[in-house]
């Protein structure tokens, strides 16, 4: 049996209306001061690091409320100012149009229009200011990063991109998974008969996975996060959880790089603290743990001085502070040793889905 | 027998200078050529200066043979529009050492004429060729010498003489003297340049030996002052100076001859007529006004003996002893010494005293000085712990050295009268440095007198930004009495304060082209070394540059300060028309509106803004830097 959409959760068409509703508030704003012959001026959210806090009840960092204003009036802001206003009126084409385009593509595309960023960092940047100028992450505006994650499992989609409007798709239908793209972002997700999500931190491993049917054998659909995981990935994860309602669990490597991986998917990073959108607060690390390379005598490589280092860094971290966050973390500084995924085949190619997998699996349902 | 007797014997002038040339800068034929250019150049000047004429000086260095290696023969030819020198001074003049007309207290380029002679030398020596001067005082005749110098005898040999018609005035001489042009013509050249740089009012022409010709006109007519001699001032003076001015101011009591006994009868008006002592007293006290010092005195003398001229003539005077009031005299007729006794309540026996004992130290300060007031001499008199009546004749060797140390120490002189000073003036320099750089922005200052030491001084100083400068960085040109400082420049004072200088505080990039021309005039520069090359840290004269300095930079913050407001203003109109547009072409879109707003205005707007805010940041420098010259002032006052 399928489960079907929740009714609550927005679809991407209200999502799409209201993005456009956003830009226009945005630009009428500029549009009436110029009209009244002052200079626009608009409030932005200050993602210095001074302002950026950890909420516990949203279990994410935010921005506090500091903000800064941007004025046309200043003349060493009125070059950002105007790079921004392209920006919305571009993202406004995109999103009306239905098209996409990647972070290299504004790039270009701004030459077109006079508005001369440095380099790619520069429009980067002003991506990131417009999404929290709208508080909406940059894939709802139709600009995606080079990056790309997987996707693989019975999950049945309907387009809703250009040329494509209302026409399905089974994820289960490639064995190579499904490129985790605009199209498939902005997909509604019509239905699925799995049970619960896998997110697995490299691209070998989700080729093991599909090849062992483990989207069959634990009614599971897989994710590889490539890495950190895209926000394109996280937005994906999120909406499986909130509309399909799949629990998400997370595989990575053992070392504290894969700890955060599975963090930054939980409750987001410090860099998109202007977004809201992007966390799965439910979601379940299971492993590589710390205590799992004695547990089942994997082969080890050293840790480095800067792994240990960044093992400091987080310990600083409100998040982890208690849990397995915290105890999986002293522990790795106390081996001072981390184990891949890949470490598994020591005991046979299958090892890792015949034995860990299920043993994790188990576990998880005590998180 | 002792065979090691010493043979003491003295020598002349020039045979000292002539062991000793190295101190006068001709060291080797490189510095002798420049050091001869400069001195001949500058008596030139100082000469034309003192006459107030608008100086040509024309100098011309030729080499004898043109197909010789460095170092060679070189005449050198330095030619004037001056005053010229008459013609009975001229063998003196160029043909002995330390004949001049340069040893009073003022300000000139050159000191004692003494460089001029002393390339003349340097010239006989190396190429045994006499020096040549043609000098005309009335524009008509022209007195021309061929001079050799006897170094032994200090005296010139006259080789040739004769007289040329003319049609100016003006002197011209021409040496011959081994020199190094190939390395001493950089320094020349910028000797040359330089010097016109800080003489505006003068036409100087260089005609080096490959035949170059450098140039450079009068910029303006007007002449600063001439300087004056003066008085020396208390601060400026040692114990020695004081013995010598002693001794300049003293007089003996007149041997009572036959001359004598002829000169009193003369003044009094009794050439032929005698007449009884009585008569005498009398006749000479209706006179007493017009009569010399001397034949005062043989009255006063005459008064205590009561003798008339007939008497007195039988007589010698042998002692005044005014302390006891005696006086002894040796009378032929009776072949016997005599002592008689004055009375001190005589004005006779004060005119004695005077002439004795000298004057008082009070009339002694506030004659023979400058800017002393008899008050202020018997303030001092007090102060140093003298008695009111003392005389300089009684003076111990211990009491004129507390005398001169207590001048030192005495605050209440008048600081030294800088009327003898001829500083170049704002006007001038600005002229100069305008025509010289024709920079984007020019400031000088002129501070009023200072003085160290006794000696007055006047500091000026310009600088220059941008224009024809292409230096990187700062380039100072270091005058001091209108001459340019070319060597040793590491140690000097005016290179000290400039490197101390905190550019950023004036909003002055340390690379920009900046020139920075430093001009001290001064009575006596204390220049560090013989060679007149650098000028010795003297705190007041360090004072005085640094507060010029400030001044001109804090004139040149305001013009980089308006620059870049003026630069910025355009930046930001520039932006605006830019990015209004392409701001106003998206908002229209995205707002969904046809037309664009209405922001043309907002870009007229902006051109016709700042200008008052310039203006108050140019208050607020002007008193931020005073408040900080106003501190420099206080360390010094603490310093002393």
């Amino acid at each position: 049996m399928k489960k079907s959409k929740k009714q609550s959760s927005t679809s991407a068409k209200e999502k799409h209306n209201s993005l456009i509703e956003s830009l226009k508030n945005y630009g009428s704003q500029i549009y009436y001061d110029l009209d009244k012959g002052e200079y626009p001026k608009f409030s932005i959210p200050s993602r210095s690091v001074s302002n950026i806090v950890y909420d516990q009840k949203l279990r994410q960092y935010v921005l506090g409320k500091n903000a800064a204003i941007r004025s046309a009036k200043n003349t060493s802001q009125l070059r950002s100012f105007t790079q921004l206003t392209w920006l919305a009126f571009f993202a406004n084409r995109l999103t009306k149009q239905k098209k996409s385009s990647t972070l290299r593509d504004v790039y270009y595309s701004s030459q077109a229009f006079a508005i001369d960023f440095e380099d790619q960092g520069e429009s980067d940047n002003i991506i990131v200011d417009l999404e929290a100028v709208l508080s909406k992450p940059r894939e709802d505006f139709h600009i995606f990063p080079e990056e790309r994650s997987s996707v693989f499992g019975d999950l049945d989609i309907e387009y809703t991109v250009p040329g494509y409007e209302g026409k399905k798709m089974n994820l289960s239908n490639h064995p190579d998974g499904y490129a985790i793209g605009p199209s498939l972002t902005s997909a509604e997700l019509v239905g699925t008969s799995a049970e619960i999500v896998i997110a697995v931190e490299k691209g070998g491993l989700f080729t093991r996975f599909i090849e062992e049917q483990v989207d069959k054998k634990f009614k599971a659909i897989i994710v590889d996060t490539g890495g950190q995981a895209p926000r394109s990935t996280r937005t994906l994860l999120k909406r499986l959880h909130d509309e399909l309602g799949l629990p998400v669990i997370i595989l990575t490597d053992g070392d504290v790089y894969g700890e955060h991986i599975a963090m930054v998917i939980k409750s987001g990073s410090a860099n998109a603290a202007h977004l809201r959108e992007l966390t799965v607060p439910d979601a379940k690390w299971v492993g590589v743990w710390a205590t799992d390379i004695e547990k089942y005598k994997l082969p080890t490589i050293p840790m480095t001085e800067t792994d240990i280092k960044r093992c400091h860094d987080l310990q600083k971290d409100p998040r982890y502070q208690k849990g397995i966050w915290k105890t999986e973390l002293e522990k790795f500084l106390e081996l001072k040793r981390k184990a891949e995924l890949e470490a598994f085949s020591k005991y046979g190619l299958t090892n890792i889905t015949d034995k860990y997998l299920p043993q994790k699996l188990e576990l998880a349902k005590s998180l | 027998m002792s065979s090691n007797k010493e043979n003491f014997s003295q020598i002349s002038p020039s045979e000292f200078f002539y062991r000793n040339r190295d101190l006068a800068g001709f060291s080797n034929p490189t510095r002798s050529l420049y050091a001869a250019v400069r001195e001949f150049v500058e008596n030139s000047l100082d000469a034309c200066d003192q006459e107030g004429i608008l100086p040509d000086v024309q100098l011309l260095i030729k080499a004898v043979d043109p197909e010789k290696p460095d170092p060679k023969p070189y005449i050198l030819t330095v030619k004037d529009n001056g005053p010229g020198i008459e013609s009975k001074h001229v063998p003196l003049a160029f043909g002995t050492v330390l004949y001049g007309s340069k040893f009073g207290l003022k300000q000139a380029r050159g000191m004692f004429g003494l460089g001029a002679t002393m390339a003349i030398l340097y010239g006989q020596i190396t190429t045994n060729k006499p020096v040549r001067v043609k000098s005309s005082t009335d524009g008509i005749i022209q007195e021309e010498y061929e001079l050799l110098l006897d170094i032994q005898k200090n005296k010139p040999v006259i080789l040739k003489h004769k007289t040329n018609q003319v049609s100016k005035k003006g002197l011209s001489i021409s040496i011959c003297l081994e020199g190094d042009y190939s390395k001493a013509g950089s320094k020349i050249r910028d000797y040359v340049y330089q010097t016109s740089l800080i003489t505006p009012y003068a036409t100087i022409t260089f005609d080096d030996p490959k035949g170059e010709r450098f140039r450079y006109s009068r910029i303006i007519k007007t002449m600063p002052k001439p300087p004056t001699t003066i008085k020396p001032h208390p601060y400026g003076v040692d114990v020695e100076t004081i013995r010598r001015m002693i001794a300049d101011t003293s007089f003996t009591i007149p041997r009572v001859d036959d001359i004598m006994i002829e000169k009193v009868r003369k003044e009094l008006g009794l050439s032929k007529k005698n007449l009884n002592f009585t008569e005498i007293m009398l006749k000479a006290k209706k006179r007493w006004k017009t009569l010399t010092r001397q034949v005062r005195v043989v009255i006063a003398m005459m008064s205590f003996i009561k003798m008339d001229f007939d008497k007195l003539s039988k007589i010698r005077i042998d002692d005044i002893d005014v302390s006891n009031q005696k006086l002894t005299y040796w009378d032929f007729g009776k072949s016997q010494s005599i002592v008689i006794d004055m009375d001190p309540t005589s004005d006779y026996y004060k005119q004695l005293a005077n002439t004795v004992q000298g004057e008082t130290l009070v009339t002694f300060l506030n004659k023979r000085f400058q800017r002393v007031g008899r008050i202020t001499a018997e303030k001092f008199v007090k102060f140093a712990g003298f008695k009111p009546e003392i005389r300089l004749g009684n003076m111990t060797n211990q009491q004129l050295a507390k005398l001169s140390d207590s001048l030192q120490k005495f605050d209440d002189f008048m600081s030294p009268d800088p009327g003898c000073l001829a500083p170049l003036g704002e006007e001038p320099l600005e002229k100069g440095i305008q025509q010289f750089f024709n920079p984007d922005f020019l400031a000088v200052i002129q501070r009023s007198a200072s003085a160290y030491s006794g000696f007055p001084f006047v500091v000026e100083m310009g600088i220059a930004y941008g224009g024809d400068i292409s230096s990187r960085g700062s380039k100072v040109y270091r005058f001091a009495n209108r001459i340019p400082l070319l060597y040793d420049e590491g140690s000097d004072v005016v290179l000290k304060v400039v490197n101390e200088i905190d550019w950023k505080r004036y909003k002055v990039n340390p690379d920009s082209p900046l020139v920075i021309v430093s001009h001290i005039c001064s009575t006596r520069i204390p220049y560090k070394t013989v060679g007149k090359e650098n000028v010795a840290d003297r705190l007041e004269i360090e004072r005085e540059l640094r507060l010029a300095l400030q001044f001109i930079l804090r004139k040149i913050q305001i013009f980089m300060n308006k620059r870049g407001q003026a630069e910025m203003a355009k930046k930001r109109a520039n932006l605006y028309s830019k990015y209004l547009p392409l701001i106003a072409q998206f908002c229209t879109e995205l707002a969904g509106k046809k037309k664009e707003p209405d922001y043309k205005k907002m870009l007229k707007e902006e051109v016709t803004i700042d200008e008052s805010q310039s203006q108050k940041q140019e208050i607020l420098i002007t008193k931020e830097v005073q408040k900080e010259e106003e501190i420099v002032v206080e360390k010094v006052k603490e310093t002393k």
